[in-house]
């Protein structure tokens, strides 16, 4: 998943180069969110939770969504944690269950370029994850998600 | 992971800040995940402890008996070193479930081992050390995060020299290996909750999927790997409650492929 926004950049020396640097910078960037999503999720590991070091990522423009799938075990509980480093950007996180209902527990968050989702499942299997961005200055804005469980 | 804690915001500040803010967006309460279903990303493959962790909740269940070390195989085939190292990784997932510190230690190395069969040693070297610096101390909830970091480690490090594919094997022998003591577990004490926790079929087609994009690869035990897989999907995928009889199928199937990982065969 991380690997999609490390596209293989090759071609003449100039334009490889600056397409380097592009790819860099997304990088970097995405990199930002995650580190902004983990810094959400930080207040969690000391409640127990263990933070997955996989994470999914990537940049969306205002008003777009994306859906990441995730199997899931009834028993345990999750809590999904979205960020960017867009600080003057909103942003959402949902979780639904396989049938397309809302499954999260209304302590899930959202506050500005932070965002989390709290899950307790009722049946193990496929859960679907709804990352927004509401509103941001920056025409695409990274984001990344990541999720822990106990 | 590890700058995330030496972040300088104070996260902890932020879990109540945020709590008490009300969701301002308008949630939808439903969604068409039909629509949605064709544009989803690839799972992220859940963690052997993740599932244990489900399944302890249920019952009290003796790890110790699952626990297995002195595994001294060796390949030179690279997908069979990858499928052996989620196998091994697994394994010390078992282990600190039973808080079993030498074999968690023994594990540690021999993942470094397996790695390096595979190129890939030198970026799990410090998780190593770590893994076994947490074991003596037993601190389990570290060994789990830095077991999770070995394994993330390893596949970031194949991803980037373009073994991707040995890097889905490694998730694969993971799962596979958690599944065969899933399986063991709830066969043992059979309960409608614990065999739910098989009920996997999106994951199962992830790694159909992924299989079939391997033909490269000619080690026999993914052809059996393949059509294993085939033989669980109609047991795992079921509207119904998966059944006793489906449990100890599967066993069997995911402890026939277990030896078969784990064995070199003349």
């Amino acid at each position: 998943m991380r690997a999609s926004f490390l596209k293989n950049n090759r071609g003449a020396l100039f334009v490889g180069a600056l397409l380097a640097l592009q790819v860099a910078g997304s990088r970097a960037s995405v990199d930002d969110a995650h580190s902004f999503a983990l810094q959400a999720a930080e207040p969690y590991v000391k409640q127990g939770y263990q933070v997955r070091e996989d994470y999914w990522g990537g940049d969306l423009g205002v008003g777009e969504k994306k859906a990441v799938r995730q199997q899931l075990f009834k028993g345990n509980e999750y809590w999904f944690w979205m960020g960017t480093e867009v600080e003057q950007a909103k942003i959402s996180v949902h979780v639904y269950d396989s049938d397309g209902k809302i499954a999260e527990q209304p302590d899930s968050w959202q506050k500005g370029h932070f965002a989390a989702s709290h899950l307790i499942p009722k049946t193990t299997g496929s859960y679907f994850i709804i990352v927004a961005v509401d509103s941001s200055p920056e025409e695409r804005t990274h984001w990344a998600l990541v999720y822990g469980f106990k | 992971m590890r700058f995330f804690f030496n972040t300088i915001l104070v996260g902890s500040c932020l879990l109540g800040f945020c709590r008490a803010e009300a969701v301002t967006v308008e949630t939808p309460k439903r969604i068409d995940v039909k629509r949605l279903s064709r544009t989803v990303e690839d799972v992220v493959v859940p963690l052997p402890n993740e599932i244990f962790g489900a399944l302890n909740k249920l019952d009290e269940v003796n790890w110790k008996e699952f626990v297995r070390s002195n595994n001294n195989t060796n390949f030179t085939e690279r997908p069979r070193i990858a499928l052996l190292l989620g196998t091994e990784i697994a394994d010390g997932f078992i282990a600190v479930q039973a808080e079993d510190a030498p074999t968690v230690k023994e594990i540690g190395q021999r993942v470094v081992y397996l790695a390096k069969g595979i190129g890939v040693g030198n970026s799990i070297v410090p998780h190593a050390k770590a893994i076994t610096e947490a074991a003596d101390q037993r601190n389990w909830q570290e060994v789990r995060q830095e077991l999770d970091r070995t394994q993330n480690s390893v596949q970031e490090a194949m991803n980037e020299v373009h073994d991707e594919k040995l890097s889905q094997l490694v998730s694969l022998g993971g799962w596979l290996r958690g599944t065969q003591v899933l399986t063991a577990v709830v066969n043992r004490h059979f309960s409608a909750d614990g065999a739910e926790l098989l009920h996997q079929p999106d994951l199962l087609e992830y790694f159909q999927r992924k299989l079939a994009n391997m033909p490269e690869f000619t080690v026999p035990i993914l052809g059996q790997i393949r059509s294993s897989l085939v033989e669980v999907k109609p047991l795992i995928d079921v509207e119904k409650p998966i059944s006793a009889a489906s449990v100890k199928k599967i066993n069997q199937i995911t402890s026939g492929l277990d030896e078969q990982i784990v064995t070199r065969r003349k």
